[in-house]
């Protein structure tokens, strides 16, 4: 079988729910990630939902989508028997990743510098909410936090009103790690010319801040704050709505790319009135640019507003594309598993679940690595299920060394 | 000696426009690549038209602050792909190149003859990142997707709002900077697999289905326990769970209140601040910095999460007596968690942690002028990243590229410019173009 484009990399993961995913991301596209537990678990085993709704730290489903493809070991840092192990498995890794407080890592003799005294190649990425230095580096933060400072609520709510939304699902988690990922590859790539490792301190904080598309620039050039609107773009001032509802009360994303002009009422025309719902668009007179312009509300909020409330919204989703038009339905996650297109591209995988005897579906991959395949490779461990297999198959410890680890609490 | 930058003598042929494409290999181009962006003035997407020409400029191909912000760190080179000696000059820059990326539709690079089995031809361990909008298979691969459509079609837009109200969506296109992500990502990976095994390869990004493995856990919760989304309460607005519906996790984190954003004084647009408190002890932080007694209806946490309303309005009513930075750093010393809602003037002018970090450093472009720009959002210690560049003005490094890099002769850049290879014909030049022809 081939394996993924990561593969023969070997990752420690020290993460909370700020950064699991970063592992997760190194772990699918082929990387060996063993993830480093306290004795009893990381506590972000504890956060919803739960398989059935029954709370327990293997039944985490938040945990299980954010760490697919780790082995996991049970380590107590606090330990000197923990530390000891740490740095054994650090001496032949090539990537540490990890998620404590700033100075956390050096105040246990853990940190950059006394790590690299073993193993020059290791890469050492630091995810912290606000890096390493600042005025803000201790604050403590959430994922609705990140995206208010961020910038992310500022730009996202309603019109007329000047409530700022957060988009629910730890997107601020995302951001930070892609740029973490996108900073640990960046390092890889130059160790595997140079032979070198180095240390990287990245900011979910930052991360955020640079997510919000145009708002730096409508600032830094022209000064302007932007208002929140209703499912689209924030604005300098009111432009006009995109968001539609259709027949089965789903809605519609439903933009006219470059404003109204006569030749997309021109094809708008067509495709309403293949389902007999043109009006009078079909009328010569919107060739004619200022009377498209003075009957944008007719066309809108009228014309295109009942097309699309006459059909289901899959079907104005695909009818509008089938004849160029960027518009889409507004799918709850759910409504995915019915997707064709995901259907065609096997993106859905079946992942085995053994010690429940049951198995399930879990979303794909972000690109297709063609030749190099993305794979879940393992569910996500079980508190301390790789513990032995990692410290006495790899480490070379015996079973009575194990129990006495066990008995210290250091495992 | 400069330190050595993580992406030295990697070579990138850019041939994206808009925004995610861009957005990529701008990241490569601050870790020390080379991009070389080929554009061309008549199909152009992402100069014009311009919403972010400063006030009082004129509106050209030059002038975006957008497109300034978004295109450091690259050289242009504007070229008719389209005319066979075009394409000669192309593939002739690709052989010499590590990576080629594009954000078009599906089929386009094939048909212009750079399909991925022509580009193994030119340069047999290229790497070759698509970004288009569904991806190179699949029936729908023909689709065009904004980051607004395809947020709406991988269900993200459906996560954001308030409980029976219509979608709140995200206000930008979060799926162009994250497909940008993505995009670096791939070319990063390949490189990676490139230098280890020898072997180039095709990837396969698309911005809808980047976004679809974003709703993890919303996905499980509907395919091991069946609960939908489409349910009352969900989205929570900014709450982890909205009173009076079924308990359920919202996909936000523990559930918890007080989780909210609170007005703050003086009760302008963007005077908000948000408060989390996970534990029992934040809690009683929150009402010792309020300086007052906590109510015995908010004693427990099943209590404030029944009661979020009182409870918020509890909470407000003490927010609007103070500004958000105010509260931020009073609650934050008492160990509360508290962030203030900022918004892009806020982040450049106000935000001392991004100050200290030097999130947003100026250069001088040749037609804005001096500009802050934004830097990456983490620093490596052996090998800095760092805009370098200006965006080009469209065409710059024409000459640089096609005589100092290509080998071409200065006659036969001129030639290129007669015969339509390098500018349409009819097109008046800039005056930087003018003179590389000098």
């Amino acid at each position: 079988m081939t394996e993924g484009p990561l593969s023969g990399l070997r990752v420690l993961e020290l993460a909370d729910e700020t950064g699991h995913f970063c592992g997760k991301l190194l772990g699918d596209l082929g990387a060996d990630v063993v993830k480093i537990e306290p004795p009893g678990g990381e506590l972000c085993r504890n956060i919803g939902p739960f398989l059935d709704d029954v709370p327990h730290p293997d039944r985490s489903l938040s945990f299980w989508y954010y760490n697919t493809s780790k082995r996991g070991i049970a380590l107590d840092l606090k330990n000197a028997d923990g530390r000891a192990l740490f740095r054994r498995l650090a001496a032949d890794a090539d990537v540490v990743f990890e998620t404590f407080r700033p100075g956390y890592l050096d105040s246990l003799g853990l940190g950059y510098e006394s790590l690299r005294a073993d193993n020059p190649a290791l890469v050492l990425c630091a995810l912290t909410p606000f890096g390493q230095t600042g005025p803000w580096r201790d604050y403590a933060t959430t994922d609705l936090l990140h995206m208010a400072a961020g910038g992310e609520m500022a730009s996202c709510g309603y019109d007329g009103s000047d409530v700022p939304i957060a988009p629910t699902g730890g997107h601020a988690w995302h951001m930070g790690c892609h740029y973490a990922y996108m900073a640990i590859m960046a390092a890889l790539v130059y160790r595997s010319v140079s032979g070198q490792g180095q240390y990287v301190d990245a900011s979910i904080h930052e991360a955020c801040a640079l997510t919000t598309e145009s708002a730096i620039a409508n600032y830094i050039y022209r000064g302007e704050t932007l208002i929140r609107q209703t499912g689209r773009h924030h604005a300098p001032a009111p432009t006009m709505r995109t968001q539609f509802l259709a027949k089965d009360g789903v809605y519609v994303t439903a933009l006219i790319s470059g404003g109204l002009n006569p030749r997309n009422v021109a094809a708008l025309a067509d495709l309403m009135d293949a389902h007999g719902m043109a009006g009078d668009l079909k009328d010569s007179k919107y060739a004619d640019p200022a009377v498209v312009a003075a009957s944008t509300e007719h066309i809108v909020d009228g014309l295109l507003a009942s097309f699309i409330a006459s059909l289901p919204a899959e079907d104005v989703y695909h009818a509008g594309q089938q004849r160029g038009f960027t518009w889409g339905a507004v799918r709850a996650p759910e409504d995915l598993l019915e997707d064709g297109h995901l259907q065609d591209r096997g993106f859905w995988k079946t992942v085995e679940h053994p010690e429940l005897g049951r198995h399930f579906v879990y979303p794909g991959e972000a690109a297709i690595y063609n030749g190099t395949p993305w794979a879940i490779s393992r569910r996500a461990p079980l508190v301390g299920e790789h513990t032995a297999d990692i410290l006495c198959g790899e480490l070379g410890l015996t079973q009575a060394a194990l129990a006495a680890l066990r008995e210290s609490g250091a495992i | 000696m400069p330190p050595p930058r993580a992406l030295e003598n990697i070579r990138v042929v850019d041939f994206s426009w808009v925004r995610a494409g861009p957005w990529a290999t701008r990241w490569l181009g601050a870790m020390g690549a080379e991009i070389v962006k080929i554009e061309w003035p008549d199909s152009e997407r992402g100069r014009l038209p311009s919403s972010t020409t400063p006030q009082g400029m004129a509106t050209t191909l030059n002038t975006s602050g957008n497109f300034a912000d978004t295109n450091v760190n690259k050289k242009s080179l504007s070229l008719n792909v389209r005319s066979p000696k075009g394409l000669e000059i192309a593939k002739r820059l690709i052989a010499m190149s590590d990576v080629v990326i594009e954000n078009f539709s599906s089929r386009v690079l094939r048909n212009w003859g750079l399909g991925y089995e022509e580009l193994c031809k030119i340069k047999p361990d290229i790497v070759y990142v698509s970004m288009s909008g569904y991806g190179h298979t699949g029936r729908n691969h023909a689709y065009t997707t904004f980051g607004p459509v395809a947020q709406a079609v991988s269900g993200l837009t459906y996560q954001s709002g308030l409980p029976g109200q219509p979608p709140a969506g995200w206000g930008w296109s979060y799926m162009d900077d994250t497909g940008g992500m993505y995009g670096a990502m791939c070319v990063l990976t390949g490189l990676y697999r490139r230098n280890t095994t020898g072997q180039g390869q095709h990837i396969d990004q698309a911005q809808m289905i980047s976004a679809v493995p974003l709703n993890g856990p919303a996905l499980l919760d509907f395919t091991a326990n069946g609960r939908r989304t489409r349910r009352p309460g969900f989205p929570p607005g900014n709450r982890a769970y909205w009173p009076g519906t079924p308990l359920a996790n919202n996909f936000r984190g523990p559930t918890v209140a007080p989780h909210n954003a609170y007005r703050t004084h003086p009760l302008g647009y963007n005077d908000w601040c948000t408060i989390a408190c996970p534990t029992d002890d934040e809690f009683a932080r929150l009402a010792q910095v309020m300086g007052r007694d906590i109510p015995a209806e908010f004693a427990t946490m099943s209590d404030r999460l029944a009661q979020q309303d009182a409870l918020d309005a509890w909470v407000e009513s003490w927010t609007t007596t103070l500004g958000k930075y105010d509260i931020v750093e009073r609650l934050q010393a008492a160990g509360v968690r508290a962030m203030p809602v900022q918004s892009a003037e806020d982040r450049v002018e106000n935000d001392p942690q991004l100050r200290h970090r030097g999130m947003y450093r100026p250069m001088e472009h040749p037609d804005l002028g001096v500009r802050k720009v934004q830097n990456a959002p983490f620093a490596m210690s052996a090998t800095p990243v760092e805009n370098t560049l200006p965006a080009p003005r469209i065409g710059e490094h024409t000459r640089d590229i096609v005589e100092g890099l290509l080998g071409y002769s200065h006659d036969d850049l001129r030639a290129g410019f007669d015969d339509g290879t390098f500018w349409p014909t009819k097109r008046p030049l800039f005056d930087y173009q003018q003179e590389m022809l000098a």
